[in-house]
């Protein structure tokens, strides 16, 4: 069995060598997938996996637009199509400095089993660019979005491949796309997900990783006969998921003592309860600070790493 | 041979200075730290060649359950070592990989509850096709009809994980679950439209 996962990741690091993100998803799904099919006859010998590792289509373009001081900016978008069996691509956008085609590839690989869990006929996708949104004006986002439509828009579709938000990308941003997206194509679709509640957006949308995580987590529990109720949690991040997460754990009765961010993590012994989370999430999600400014605000919490 | 001083460190993080750190560097770190009481990480300013690396993770604190939120890689075989030696029992990743594959062998050898991102953070997505939907059918569902239909896919997952993972000796194999239960529907979709 070895040697038939080794052999298979000897073909896919020929391939995709300079990408050890999509080798570390890959790997990990072989090493129990392979097994699967070598004991179940229709799926052996058809190259399924082979197929399943290579992107439907991988499109990479050019994003240029103009920043506040009148410099023209230059960036790389992408739209990884990666598996459309089973319904439309469906995966987020990601706006970082971090990205790159592998990052991409194994968001958009682990997207396609992700989807398939969920029941529902999606395929998967992934997608977005090296902007930094960290720093930027609301009029620089909104001018960075629309360029980054302007071509994305023909490459997608409500029946075709239905992006969503991920790091960087939140209902600003995907506001600004689907206005974009609207206005080339004259026709108002639900071709984005994630949208304001107001047009086209679902309720529980924004809290749903979240929400969901923690449900999955409360379900692994009840297999032992334990709870969230009582239990100590400690939460990395600070943006959506984090907040979340932290809201519906809080919610069944545990107490979760950290939250984090690029600059370092905080502790907050007595608990991030549903007064704190709310100032948390306007300090994250309105004034865009950090969360070492927590402390500021609550003094009982400590701050561990640095701050600037 | 020539050796040098390459890293300091304080509780914010550590300085790299592949040039070494010779006798002018240091006194102006006695500066910095005895004087100005600042940061290590001030030292970069002063000598860009230097790189800073920052500090702490929430993983040496003492838990019940860890839920990795922010991004990919975020914990490794240290970190889980010390999760599980401070009593963590369930690692539900919200990211997705925030992981090593050295954490998630330390999560299997203690055999804690772990699951991994493309099971546990995927109400996210399938919120997502609950968007489609009301979109198709022009209507929207209220809070409770979303949530109840999100508590149930993520029930629904967790036992698609259950179904697909589970060990000869009952325990669960999430990672198997899901890759596994993830791969047989799109295999049997792209067996079904042939080599396309």
């Amino acid at each position: 069995m070895e040697a038939k996962i080794n052999a298979f990741m000897d073909l896919v690091k020929q391939r995709n060598h300079h990408e050890p993100e999509f080798l570390q998803a890959v790997q990990e799904v072989a090493e129990t997938v392979i097994p699967y099919i070598v004991k179940n006859d229709i799926y052996h010998g058809k190259n399924i996996l082979l197929r399943m590792v290579e992107p439907e289509r991988l499109i990479s373009f050019r994003v240029s637009w103009v920043d506040d001081t009148g410099e023209i900016q230059v960036n790389r978008g992408y739209r990884v199509q990666m598996n459309s069996a089973i319904g439309p691509y469906k995966g987020g956008l990601r706006f970082h400095p971090t990205v790159n085609a592998s990052i991409l590839k194994f968001l958009a690989f682990e997207q396609v089993f992700k989807n398939s869990l969920t029941t529902l006929p999606m395929g998967g996708g992934k997608g977005g660019s090296d902007f930094d949104p960290k720093g930027k004006s609301d009029n620089e986002i909104m001018r960075f979005c629309h360029a980054f439509m302007s071509e994305l828009f023909r490459h997608i579709g409500h029946n075709t491949d239905v992006p969503a938000g991920d790091i960087g990308v939140g209902g600003r941003e995907i506001g600004f796309m689907f206005g974009m997206y609207k206005k080339l194509k004259n026709s108002f679709t639900g071709v984005l997900t994630g949208k304001g509640a107001s047009w086209g957006g679902s309720l529980i949308r924004p809290e749903a990783t979240g929400y969901g995580d923690v449900y999955f987590a409360e379900n692994m529990l009840q297999t032992k006969g334990d709870s969230f109720k009582g239990k100590t949690v400690v939460v990395s991040g600070s943006g959506n998921v984090a907040q979340y997460a932290t809201e519906k754990a809080t919610q069944l009765g545990a107490k979760v003592v950290t939250l984090s961010d690029s600059s370092g993590y905080i502790l907050d012994k007595d608990g991030i309860d549903a007064d704190k989370l709310a100032y948390v999430m306007d300090l994250k999600n309105v004034k865009r600070g950090r969360i070492s400014e927590y402390v500021n605000k609550y003094p009982n919490a400590v701050f561990f790493g640095n701050a600037f | 041979m020539q050796f040098f001083l390459v890293t300091l460190s304080d509780s914010s993080g550590y300085i790299l200075d592949k040039d070494g750190i010779d006798a002018d560097k240091l006194a102006y770190v006695m500066d910095l730290k005895n004087v100005k009481r600042g940061r290590i990480s001030e030292y970069v300013n002063k000598y860009p060649n230097a790189v800073f690396f920052k500090g702490e993770k929430p993983w040496v604190v003492a838990c019940d359950v860890a839920l990795p939120c922010a991004t990919q890689n975020e914990l490794n075989g240290e970190h889980a070592k010390q999760l599980v030696e401070n009593g963590c029992i369930c690692v539900a990743e919200g990211a997705n990989m925030p992981s090593t594959p050295e954490a998630i062998y330390e999560f299997q050898k203690a055999q804690i509850l772990f699951a991994p991102g493309k099971a546990s953070n995927a109400g996210g997505v399938a919120t997502s096709g609950l968007e489609m939907s009301q979109n198709s059918l022009r209507l929207s569902w209220t809070r409770e009809e979303v949530d109840e239909k999100l508590k149930q896919i993520m029930k629904d997952i967790h036992e698609s994980c259950v179904a697909y993972g589970k060990n000869e000796d009952g325990t669960v194999d999430y990672i198997k679950g899901a890759n596994i239960a993830g791969f047989v529907k799109v295999a049997d979709a792209m067996l079904a439209q042939g080599i396309v």
